[in-house]
Parts: structure tokens; sequence; C-alpha cells
């Protein structure tokens, strides 16, 4: 009686999560031949794709692949994602995937999501962009996407610049970022212009669920995903993704530039249902802005104590990461285990928080 | 043709063909099992790291077995050791040191009251057998590791029971005798141990002729002999040693007339401090410490500093203990051959002209004390009966690591001359078995171990989640007998809780970091769920060297070092 029941609930569980059962004549998994293989984990971003050492956004993929998969399809904007996961004859997805252009990721998953309606598949559909194709060149389609409501999760990996093609600032770039097209000099002290509040703007299409996440805190973000994966309808999630070579970090450095970002405001965590906010990270200890500036080449001029604008602009980021954390009341009081400090907690056998 | 069905996923990533592992250039993840300090300043050899870690998982009885492996006495030295451990830990940086002391007290004590096996097998008949001099910790500790090592151990003591100096010179406030005496017996009850009571060395028994009858021998006599005390070739008629002092009044319970007065200790160790504070106990009217050694506090070196256990400094401060440091008895003032008072001066240790330290006395500093009482408490010598020809001055002071002072003759514990702690001596006694067997055996001497220490800047802290050391009751100084144990113990729950605290230093906690944090999927794990590091490997064919596990890595398991062609 009991085996019944517990079938009957999995088959319940796997069409709420959109996957029916498994049929009878459908082969069973072969035996893994190598411990690549036997990894208890969807690996649907495979090694071997030429990301630079150190890659934020090769990370949070991966981590969001992990959480998504297997029963997905990806389509991908133009970007670095696409470049170094795809180069000719070889790709590192193991999920469909389809890249068309740079500004259609959204329409494409669009069209994905309505095919896959007509066959009666329950599949989800990935789009994958950049903070170029999101923020900047896909945006019309995002937003028509978000209007006509299609069952898509996207994803956005902001690494705040046009990093495949250079490093050019792109509207999330944030404020007094120096890059090739927003240098530091005698003119300007970096980017000139504030990063697009680009969450607030998802709120407003009134979607059921949108959020932040950032590779420093895994587990968050594949809660996150996990969540995104069980609604329907649109979902939307920005991940803060370090970029070393645009940034100028070390390689090493990518999950502690994130953490920083995070514990001092200027990335906050938050979630968003129904244009409405619904959950916040705390921060326990805010840090200064000034910690997680300090790490990065693209602040440097920053940190020259001959130049008065310096200070001025060190002021004005963190007055912006102050008005974050008024703004989303980030924070926190006492001890919270899932604030910027207790959710990266581990212990023996695993992170502090899967026990809970 | 493989059928890819819906559910399932598509077959390996082709890109799999591109091994990004070339594109390292400069260096490389590895695994590196490097020290935790406490381990490092053991001097009993016990990794405390190691048992921490089986606590974690809630494996009391393992924690105990692997403490074990060094250390028999862990109900003992829980009690009575000054812990260089936990003055070691890398956790005094974040939120005070570990516990270390009161965990390993809670397991010793857990093991006698649940019973826990030794895990030694009982030794061959046709063994070899060791002789070991004196059944103090030293020899104790080589018993068992003999026996550990598959060979038997004969112990001579020249006393009528066992416990040499944890038993004549600790009072029970540190170490109550029923904790000592469960350890103990459990220890002598293994199979392979022989206790021959009475047995002195010169008197029944000599060198020469154990070496004769046994495979070899180890010396663990102890220091009995208190060293020579005058104060400019003055001596008082009524002179009362300290150790002595304190052996007569463990042993009958009655401490001289004179004791009632003001009295005057010199010395500066753990003699000294439990001679004062049973005086004190007593009704001296006032105990004084004179010792040349600095007070802890930020401005004290750690090579002036007072060498004592710092619980017992503390609670004999709250007892009313004067102590004067940096001073020492300059001269004695006497009424025909007794004592009414002392002169002292202030000195301090300085540079001379060789760079070694010296103790200079300043003139124009000296007070005169009126006292009714002097005890010298200034360290202990081997007594050198029955010792002609293996003695360098007043102790054995081998040179190697093992105490080899002769041919299948080994020193222990406090008579090799470099020791001073009960952990120390339990540590020689491991070690000196350790040599016995290689040198029977035929093999080389047993190599220390080599592994590099990993500090607190080689951690990740953000990892950790902050928590408070265990609160440990004490008893209030009103209630402090000759006989109740000051320190309280701590319960089961509060030990599992401490030992979450560790930091596993050097050692991987299994925490996925690395698995989880890979942008290259270049970590592999071997099994699906472990406690140690055994189970992740790194896959040099994609890992390009980003060196973010490394940074990633709270405990420093992982060290990235530099790449060779």
């Amino acid at each position: 009686m009991a085996k019944t029941d517990t079938s009957k609930r999995l088959n319940e569980l796997r069409m709420k999560h959109g996957r029916p059962p498994a049929s009878p004549s459908e082969p069973k998994a072969e035996k893994p031949d190598t411990l690549r293989e036997a990894q208890p984990r969807f690996r649907g971003l495979e090694s071997g794709h030429r990301a630079c050492q150190g890659c934020g956004e090769a990370l949070a993929a991966r981590l969001v692949m992990e959480s998504a998969g297997p029963d997905v399809m990806v389509a991908n904007a133009t970007g670095c994602l696409e470049v170094f996961t795809t180069p000719w004859p070889q790709s590192a997805w193991r999920v469909p995937w389809i890249h068309s252009l740079f500004e259609n990721s959204a329409a494409v998953a669009s069209g994905m999501e309505a095919a896959m309606k007509a066959k009666g598949k329950n599949t989800k559909i990935l789009s994958f962009g950049g903070d170029g194709a999101t923020y900047d060149i896909g945006f019309q389609s995002l937003s028509g996407m978000l209007e006509r409501h299609h069952n898509v999760l996207y994803v956005t990996y902001d690494n705040e610049a046009y990093m495949n093609t250079g490093i050019q600032r792109s509207s999330s770039t944030p404020h007094a970022a120096t890059t090739t097209t927003s240098p530091a000099g005698k003119e300007r002290m970096g980017k000139r212009h504030l990063k697009k509040d680009l969450l607030s703007i998802i709120a407003a299409h009134h979607i059921p669920y949108a959020a932040s996440a950032s590779v420093a805190y895994p587990q968050d973000l594949q809660r996150k995903v996990r969540y995104a994966m069980g609604v329907e309808g649109p979902t939307f999630l920005v991940i803060h993704s370090p970029c070393p070579l645009g940034w100028r970090h070390d390689s090493a450095l990518t999950i502690e530039v994130a953490r920083r970002a995070v514990q001092c405001g200027l990335f906050p965590l938050v979630e968003l249902e129904r244009g409405a906010l619904t959950n916040i990270m705390p921060i326990r200890e805010p840090r200064p802005v000034r910690d997680y500036l300090e790490l990065q080449g693209r602040f440097a001029h920053l940190f020259n104590e001959k130049d008065y604008r310096a200070q001025e602009e060190l002021d004005h980021l963190q007055a912006l990461a102050d008005h974050n954390m008024d703004i989303y009341g980030l924070r926190g009081d006492g001890l919270d285990p899932v604030d910027s400090t207790g959710m990266s907690h581990v212990r023996r056998g695993g992170p502090l928080m899967e026990g809970r | 043709m493989t059928q890819i069905t819906r559910g399932t996923w598509a077959e390996a990533g082709t890109s799999l063909d591109f091994k990004t592992g070339n594109w390292r250039s400069t260096q490389r993840p590895v695994h590196i099992h490097a020290k935790a300090p406490c381990h490092a300043a053991c001097p009993a050899g016990e990794d405390q790291q190691a048992w921490f870690a089986e606590l974690q998982l809630g494996h009391a009885e393992d924690a105990w077995r692997s403490l074990v492996a060094a250390n028999p006495l862990p109900g003992v030295t829980g009690r009575v050791c000054p812990h260089p451990c936990e003055s070691a830990c890398n956790r005094v940086q974040l939120d005070g040191a570990l516990a270390i002391h009161n965990v390993e007290r809670w397991l010793g004590d857990e093991a006698v009251a649940q019973g826990w096996d030794y895990p030694v097998a009982a030794p061959a008949d046709n063994a070899p057998v060791v002789a070991i001099v004196g059944a103090g910790p030293g020899g104790l500790s080589a018993a068992y590791h003999c026996v550990r090592l598959g060979m038997r151990a004969e112990i001579f003591e020249a006393l009528p029971e066992a416990g040499g100096l944890l038993r004549s010179a600790i009072p029970p406030t540190r170490l109550p005798r029923a904790a000592l005496d469960a350890e103990l017996n459990r220890l002598l009850d293994l199979p392979g141990i022989t206790l021959n009571l009475r047995q002195r060395l010169g008197r029944d028994i000599s060198v020469d002729d154990l070496r004769e009858r046994f495979s070899a021998v180890l010396l663990s006599p102890g220091c009995e002999m208190p060293k020579h005390w005058s104060v400019k070739g003055a001596v008082p008629a009524d002179l009362h040693e300290g150790l002595a002092l304190l052996r007569d009044f463990m042993d009958h319970g009655a401490l001289p007339e004179a004791a009632k007065g003001d009295v005057i200790v010199h010395g500066g160790g753990n003699t000294a401090m439990d001679i004062c504070r049973i005086m004190k106990r007593a009704g001296a009217k006032s105990v004084t410490l004179i010792t040349a050694s600095g007070l802890p506090g930020p401005n004290t070196a750690p090579d002036d500093l007072i060498n004592v256990v710092p619980r017992e400094l503390e609670e004999a401060l709250e007892e009313g203990i004067e102590i004067i440091d940096h001073a020492t008895v300059s001269r004695l003032i006497m009424k025909g051959s007794r004592v009414t008072g002392v002169e002292i001066v202030a000195l301090k240790k300085e540079k001379g002209k060789d760079g070694r330290k010296r103790r200079v006395e300043f003139e124009g500093t000296e007070r005169v004390i009126s006292v009714d009482m002097v005890v010298p408490c200034v360290g202990e010598q081997v007594s050198p009966e029955a010792f002609e020809g293996l003695l360098d001055g007043a102790y054995f002071w081998p040179d190697n690591p093992h105490g080899r002072i002769g041919e299948r003759v080994f020193a222990i514990g406090d008579a090799r001359g470099s020791r001073g702690t009960v952990a120390a001596a339990i540590g020689d006694g491991r070690i000196a078995a350790e040599a016995v067997a290689a040198e029977l055996a035929g093999e080389a001497d047993p190599v220390t171990d080599a592994r590099p220490e990993m500090g607190f800047d080689g951690l990740n802290t953000a990892y950790y989640a902050g928590s408070a050391r265990v609160p440990v009751a004490k008893l209030p100084v009103p209630e402090r007998t000759f006989d109740a144990e000051i320190e309280g113990g701590i319960s089961r729950a509060e030990a599992l809780a401490e030992a979450q605290r560790c930091l596993s230093c050097g050692n991987c906690l299994a925490c996925d970091n690395c698995w989880t944090m890979c942008p290259d999927n270049a970590v592999i794990k071997t099994v699906e769920m472990a406690s140690d590091g055994s189970h992740y490997v790194f896959d040099y064919d994609y890992c390009k060297g980003c060196g973010l596990c490394t940074e990633e890595c709270p405990t420093g398991f992982i060290q990235s070092v530099p790449e060779t062609s």
C-alpha cells in the first residue's frame, strides 16, 4: 500500500514541476562510466568551455543549470556566455540550446514556449542574456515576453559591461566605473551615469516573480531558481557575476568581490512577487563600499588621493549603497541565519543551511 | 543508437574534448593536510582537530579513540594541562579559543563511565618486553604505547602506588583522586602491562640489570630532588622546600607551625602556585609569591610570562594570594637560625653582551618584608643515585628527539631536563615507545611530523558562524576546600556544541565550497556524502588555475602551488 502511495505522490510532484511520469518503456539511465558522469548533480553546463579563469558568469550559469535541469531548453542571447560555451564545432551544453541574435533571446524563448505548449509538453524554457542583451539591446523583446505572460524563466548574468567585445559601458555599468568607453581621466571619473534600476522596471510588468541573486551565495541563488521553476508564468532573475578581466581583479577573488558587493549594499538581494517586495537578504554588518571598490581595478581612480574628485565619487557610491539599504530595508537586526553573513556559513559535511 | 528521452539529458557536452587544463600557467590547486596549531602546540602529540572532527559528527567514542591514539590519559590532562593548544587555537582571533581542555576532560570521564575499550590488542606471548622505570605519566604512557605497538611492558615503581607526581604533587582540587584512579586502573588493567611496586632503582634493581633482562629500558624517574636553594649562602635551619612540603601535606595533611603566619613562597611554577593556595587555605595569615617572571598582560613577552596554568593563576588571585612579579629574594633576615624577614629586590631579564638574557637586580629597589616562613620552590632535579654515567649534570639531556641516551635506553619526561608538563611526559612516552619498536625491528628512527602549520591567515573566516566559548562553572572561593575539585565539568550537549566551534584548520570540512564554486566544473566528488577531505579530486584536465577554490576554502586545506610543466 505504501508503495503505491509513494509512486502516486511522486507522479503528482512530477506533474507539478513539469515532468510527466516516466513511461515503463522509457530506457533506464545507464550506469555511469566515469566519476564525472557520477556526480550527484545535473551538469547542464560541462567543462571545456572557454570562459576566462575565475569567470563569475560561467559559475552562475552552471549553478542555474544544476537547479533548473534537466527538462529545460535554453534560448541564449549573444554575449560571453554564448561565445565561450559554443566554439564551433563543440558545445558545453547538455540541453537543447538556441542562439539567434543579441536582441531577441526573449522573443525566441517566447516562440519555444508557444511551441512546447502547442505540443502539450511541460518543458520549461530558460532565456539567458548578459546585462548588455538585457538592460540595453534585448530590452524590448524582454518587456514583450513579460507582457505576453510566457512561461519562461529569464536569467540575466550581470557583469556590468559588454565584456565580450572588450569592456564597453552598458546601462548596467555602475556609476564611476571605468570601461573602454567610459574611461577615467581628466574629464570624467569613469561612467558618468547611474546603473539602471532594471528590477523596478521588471517589477512594473506585474510578473509573478522577479529576484536578484549573487554568485557569492550559491544556496540562495539555487533556491531562487528552484522557486522560479515552480512558477507558471514569466519569472526573472538577475545574477551579479563578477568579471575578473573587465573589473580588473584577481581571478581568485570572484566570490569575495561578489560577497562584498552584497555586504556593502550596492547589490541588494531581493525578491519581488507581482511587483511587491516579498523578501530581502538582510545585511548583518554593512561594510563600507570602499571595501568592495578597492579590490577592483575599474575603480582604482577613486583611490587617487591627489584627485579631489575621488573622495566625492566614493561618497556618492556610499550614498547609493545607503539608499539601497533604506528603500529595501536591508539593515538586519541581530543574528539571522539567512542574512549576508549567516547564509554562507558551513559546517562539516556541507552548507549550514541545508540541514534546516 | 542511444535513445535520448524527455526528462533525461543529452550526451556529455562535446566541449569535454577541449582540455582547458593547459591554460594553467602559474598555479594549480592541491590538497594539503596542514597541521592545526592546536596539534602543533600539543606536547603530548594529540591531534585535537582530528578528534574534534569526530565529535562534530556526534561520534564521541571515535573521538576518544582518536585522542587516546596519542594520549591515554585525557581525564588527567584535561584537568592538569596548561593547554598550550588553547593558546595556539586560531579561534582566539575570532571569538575565543575552543575549550579544548574541558572537552578533553569530558571525553576522558565519559570513556570511564561508558567503559570504552582502549584501541589496543593483547600482545603476542613472545612479544619483546620493555622495562619502564617509574609509573608516573611518562612511564604509564610509554607502557601503553609499547602495548599499542605490539610489545609488552614491565613497570618498576619505587612507591606503593602508581601515578608518580599526579598522585604525590598535584592537589585533589585540581585532580580528584577518584578521576585519577579510574583512568590509571583502566590503563594498568590492559593486557601486556605488568606493574611492580616498591622496586626502587639502585636498591632493588639496576639499569644494567634491566638492560640485560629486557629488550629495552625506558627511564622515567621524574625529578624528586629539590634544587639547592640559598640566599647569598644563607639557609634557614628549619627550611621546608616546596615540593617536599606539598608531598608531606598530601600524605598526612599537616603543615609546620610557622605556616600559620606570614609566608613567602619563592618560585614561579605550578608547584609554587599549589603550595601558595594550600597554605592560604590552611589558614596562613598572608601568602606572597615572589617570582622573577611577569604576570599576564598586554606588554608581557611570552618568554617572560609566569609558567603556570592560566586558570590556576586566576583562581589564586581570587583566593587572595599576593604576587610580587619581576622580583627576587636578595637577603634573608635571620634571628639566630630562624627567618624573621626577607629583603626583596626588583629585577628584569635584560640582554647581555652575548645576546643571552640574564637577570639584572635593580639597586635602590630593595624592601624588607617581615615573615614567619620562606618556602623555596625553584625546581627539582633527578636523584642521581643509580644513574651513574647516564646523567649530564642534573638531568639526562638526550641529544635526539626520541630521548635515546644509550643503546636501547631512553629517557622520558621531566628527567630529560627540557620538559615540565604532564603532557610532555606523555608525549615522550609515545615517542620513546615508537623509537624502541623501530629499533627492535631494525628500522630507522621514526621521523617527526614535518607538515606545515595552518595559521589564521590561511583561513577564510567568512564561512564560520560566530559562537561564544562554553562557560564553565567554578567553585566559589568560600566553598573551596582541600578536596573538592574547583573547575566544573561540561555536559555532553555542551561538549558537542563546543566541537562545532572547531575551525578544522588545515583539514577538510567537506563543506562542498570547492565543488559548488568551481566555474569550470573541475572539482569532482568521488562519493556523494562524506565528512572529511578524502572525496574531492581536482580534474586537472579542465582546471584553469584561477585560484577561486583556494580562496574560498574555509580551512586552508586547498592551497595553490606553482604550476610545473
